[in-house]
This record gives structure tokens, sequence and C-alpha cells, in this order.
């Protein structure tokens, strides 16, 4: 266990360098829901008085949790990616050679994707802030709102990494990144459940990405509801174990 | 034989695939490496060096057969075989959004060295290397015979007994490229054991010890260059003629020459005639000697000793440079 730490620690410090070195990496993560906050709060800012909204005090307010878990959902989007490519330049196979326990490479990707989903989820929420989004709960809400963003993380990080491990293909993986999308769009994020057709408010029970942006808005604006950050938590962790697993299974089959 | 080989491959099998579509790769190869020498696979691509040398660096599993380095077996303890070997890849294998001193120190890391070592190790390797200057500068800028010097520094970090290198010089300019064979020749000085494959007979000849063709996933030959070369027989002597008459020519030089040479060492050829001599520097002044006359009119001589690609062509029946379009397609689904 503490050679798994020791070359996870190392590893994992060194495709975090490689994350941040190329600042199209985070950039890319930061845009899209930074304009979605943006655009989205002023364009839709009357839609709150519609009936679904009734509790909210501004479409922003809305608006914000959803896109601090866009930001998380995007940083692992792609997260795969950086194996995918050692793989393919034969780094991962020098890496393989050396005394380093085969779990540990995976897990040199996998726990920076904790960080980055966190960070990533943290920037936005700053951002939320500043325009003039509240946290009630504070700063231990905020903490616990990056916790929750890097379990997301973490949970999620197969859709990238099975895709990844099992085509070898970048293209293929990011086009299976993009029909995740409808899952995000379908979800909370914009709407609440109440304004959809019931099929989507059906889909949505099981939607952990609702779930996880139900958690965090009662965290931003009404308090700790244990219930609901139950629920995302338990929702992370069955999917969190089934794509984790799958990607042990997909990771052992390419390093075989 | 009182040193035991650091490498011993016996009857190694790699099949690829199953049923119609597989492939042997690697069939039936048999060799030993002994400890301090600079042994070779030469062979054209695709004739199944980097398979072979994938499985003796733990990355491939054998089908049948085994591999053992320092006496213990690849397959059932890679754990212990990885930390007595360096290896470089075809293409420098390097993370590029990482320096060069953070590329070395990983692999100290990695390879349990104590933190002043590394230091200490990646201070000397820079050094020796040529790439203090850019050692803090991202491997994705470095050009390719700097990567591929780093990649190797990489791989002696841990000051390893063997070290392996897949095509060390594949793709380099001639400068890079004798620069690194004065580099390698350096390290087998120092007593490291390198195993390397190359499709390249200068690369061949000039660095190995000992070399093994390898063909269609079999060793066709194997020994000393000098040996291989010897082995196929004799120097080339070529004599240019003025106004050669076919058989006139080469029944006039065959009388002259009878007792100096056998009959069949001499052939016809388009500018005059052939000698298959022993020893090219020695049968010349003899040779002109007798053949010195009016009749016959000397214009020219050249001569040849075997190289490595007549000992492939031999063993082979074709020359390295045939190529097939075969490699792998690595982009997209497969």
């Amino acid at each position: 266990m503490s050679a798994l730490a020791y070359e996870t620690w190392y590893l994992g410090r060194r495709t975090t360098m490689r994350f941040l070195r190329v600042p199209a990496n985070w950039i890319s993560i930061i845009a899209f829901p930074l304009i979605q906050l943006l655009v989205f709060s002023q364009l839709y800012q009357e839609i709150i008085r519609l009936p679904g909204f009734a509790s909210e005090t501004s479409y922003l307010a809305y608006l914000a949790p959803g896109q601090v878990v866009f930001a998380a959902f995007l940083a692992v989007a792609w997260s795969g990616f950086g194996l995918l490519v050692e793989y393919r330049t034969g780094y991962m196979d020098k890496l393989r050679a050396m005394p380093t326990r085969r779990w540990s490479i995976l897990s040199g990707e996998m726990v920076p994707v904790f960080f980055q989903a966190a960070a990533m989820a943290g920037i936005i929420l700053i951002v939320s802030v500043l325009l003039g989004a509240t946290i009630v709960t504070g700063v231990p809400g905020f903490l616990l709102i990056l916790v929750l963003a890097g379990m997301f993380g973490l949970s999620l990080a197969g859709v990238s990494f099975i895709p990844a491990l099992l085509t070898r293909s970048e293209q293929a993986t990011s086009t299976f990144s993009l029909l995740l999308f409808p899952v995000v769009f379908m979800s909370t994020a914009f709407v609440p459940v109440e304004l959809m057709p019931d099929w989507m408010q059906t889909v949505n029970e099981w939607n952990p990405i609702s779930k996880l942006i139900e958690a965090i808005r009662s965290i931003m604006n009404v308090g700790y509801d244990w219930e609901l950050i139950g629920q995302a938590v338990i929702s992370m962790a069955i999917i969190g174990i089934i794509l984790q697993a799958g990607t042990l299974w997909a990771f052992g089959r390419l390093s075989r | 034989m009182s040193t035991t080989p650091i490498i011993e491959v016996d009857d190694l099998v790699k099949v690829y695939g199953r049923g119609e579509k597989s492939t042997r790769a690697v069939d039936g190869i048999t060799f030993g490496v002994e400890s301090g020498t600079l042994f070779g696979l030469l062979g054209p691509n695709g004739a199944g060096k980097t398979t072979t040398i994938r499985i003796l660096a733990t990355l491939l599993e054998a089908t049948h057969g085994s591999a053992r380095v320092a006496g213990i077996d690849v397959a059932a303890e890679p754990h212990e075989v990885r930390k007595r070997l360096g290896l470089a890849l075809q293409t420098a294998a390097l993370d590029a959004f990482s320096t060069g001193r953070e590329t070395l120190e990983l692999a100290g890391r990695m390879h349990r060295l104590p933190r002043a070592e590394i230091k200490r190790r990646a201070d000397e390797l820079l050094e020796l290397m040529s790439l203090s200057h850019v050692a803090s500068k991202l491997t994705g800028t470095y050009s390719g015979g700097m990567k591929r010097r780093l990649d190797l520094a990489s791989a002696l970090m841990h000051q390893p007994p063997l070290l392996i290198l897949d095509e060390p010089t594949e793709g380099l300019d001639p400068q890079s490229r004798t620069a690194l064979w004065e580099e390698l020749e350096r390290i087998s000085d120092s007593g490291t054991t390198i195993l390397l494959t190359t499709h390249y007979m200068e690369e061949a000849d000039r660095l190995c010890d000992r070399l093994a063709i390898i063909d269609n996933g079999k060793i066709v030959v194997e020994g000393s260059p000098g040996e291989l070369k010897h082995g196929i027989g004799e120097d080339t002597v070529v004599l240019e003629i003025a106004e050669p008459d076919n058989d006139g020519t080469l029944e006039l030089v065959r009388n002259r020459l009878e007792g100096l040479l056998p009959a069949d060492a001499v052939a016809a050829h388009p500018a005059g005639v052939s000698l298959s001599v022993a020893n090219a520097g020695r049968a010349i002044p003899g040779v002109l000697r007798r053949l010195d006359g009016d009749s016959l009119e000397i214009t020219g001589l050249h001569m040849s000793h075997p190289s490595l690609d007549d000992v492939f062509l031999r063993y082979t029946g074709r020359r390295i440079r045939e190529e097939e379009a075969d490699a792998y397609i690595t982009m997209g689904w497969y």
C-alpha cells in the first residue's frame, strides 16, 4: 500500500503538472460554464416568474450550482486523454518497465482528477459569488461543495477512461464525451424538474448529475439538506463503483 | 564458460491473435548475451526484434518458451527484472510536458533512489549527455537527438547492469547518430551490457560485439560481425578492361592467372572481369604482375569486402531495405 501511495504521489504530481502546463486544458473547461453563467443569468433573468422557481431570488442563484457541476463534468470529460496519449507515445511502456506497480500508473492519472474537478468547480463557484450568488453556509459550505465536485470527478472519470482505454482513439473518446452532454442538459442545471416534460422528470429521478446539483443548490441557497447531500453521495458512489470497475478492467486489458 | 549470460532466451514464441488471423511474430528464438557485451538483433521491420525485446523488458508475455535476465525469469518475477534493466524505446518515449530534469528525477523515484543520489545522478547524466543547458525546458521542445539522449539518460539513472534499446538511432540525422554511437560505446566500455535492435547494417557492424540476424521471427545466423562476413567468403576484385572482347578476354585472363587463381574464380563482368579472392589486398599485386602485357589494357580496378548487407542477403535471400506495407496503423478504431 505504501508503494502504491508513494508512486501515486510522484506520478500524480507529474500528471498534475501536465494538466497545468497546457493552459488550453483548464481554459477550455472553465470557458463553457463561465459563458453560460454570464449569458444565461442575464438572458433568462425573468424566467424565475415561472411557478417552478417559486422559492428562487434570482436566476443566477438557480443557475450557479448547475454551472459548478458543469465545470466538474467538463474536467472529467477528457480526463482519459493523458493516459491515452502516453500509451500511444510509449511513455506508459517506459513506466511499466520500471519497478512501478501497474495500478500506480492508473491511480497517478485518477487521483489528480479529484483535484482538477474540485478546482474547476471552485473557480466557477468563486465567479458566481462575485456576480452576486451567495453561499448561505459560508466557507464550510464552499469546501463541502469542492469535496462533492472532486468526488463527482472521481466517480465519473470512467466515462472518459473506459472509451479511451478500449478504443485507444482520441476521436472516439471525445465523440463519446459529447454524447454525455445531453445528460447534463437534461438535468436540473437550467430549469427545475417541475417545468420538464413527464419523461424527463422520470429520467431525472435517476440522473446523478441532478442529485449533485440539487445538493449543491441547497448548500448555496438554503442550508445543509443532508437528505439531498446523502442522495448525491450515494448515487455518485454507485456510479463510481461501476465505472471504476470498468476502468480497472479496461486498463488491465490494455497493459496485459 | 565461466561467465553466466545476463540474458538467456530459450525457444521463445509469441503468437498474436487467434485462429486463422494469428501471426507468429517470434517463432522459436534462442540466444544468450554474455555480461558486459554489446549484442545486436538485426533484421528488417516486422522481423520480430521489437517483440523479442518487449518480452525481455517484461512488457509482453511470451506464448511459449522462457526468457531470463540475470538469471531471473521475466514472466515469474517481472518486478525483480525491472529493477535490473534500463529501457529506451523506438521513438524516444518521453512526457512532453515534463522538463528534462523532472524526467530523470521521476525515473530515480520509481527506482527508489535516495533523494541526494537522484540529484547527483541527474546532474551527472545531464552533463554527460550535453543536456545541462536545457535541463529545465520541457522535453516537447527538444530536438530528436536531445530526446534520444534524455531517454538514454533516464534509462541509466539507476545504473542498471542491462540496457535494452529498441532502434536507438532510428530517424536521427547522421551527426546525432554518430554522437549517440560514441555514447553507447562509452556506456558499453564501462561494463554495462547492451542489447539493441537495429535495421542499420552500419550500426550493427560498428557497435556490436555479437549479433543475431532475425527474419520472419527466427534467428537465421548469429556471430560477431567479422565472423559473419568471413563466413560468407571472399573479397571481390573487378578489373576494368578497355574494349573487352567477352569470351576472348575472359579466356586470356584465366590463362595468365593459371596457378595463381582457379579458373572458376574468374568471371565475366560488364566492365571487364571479376575475381573472387580470399584477400584482395594481398592478391592484387600478383594479379597485376601476371596480367601486365600488351594485349590487355587495364583501365581501372576496384575491390570490395563482403558487408553485412551481403551476409543478410545470403541468409535471407533479400536486401534488408525491401520493406512491406504491413505496419500497424495505430490511429482510429481497431
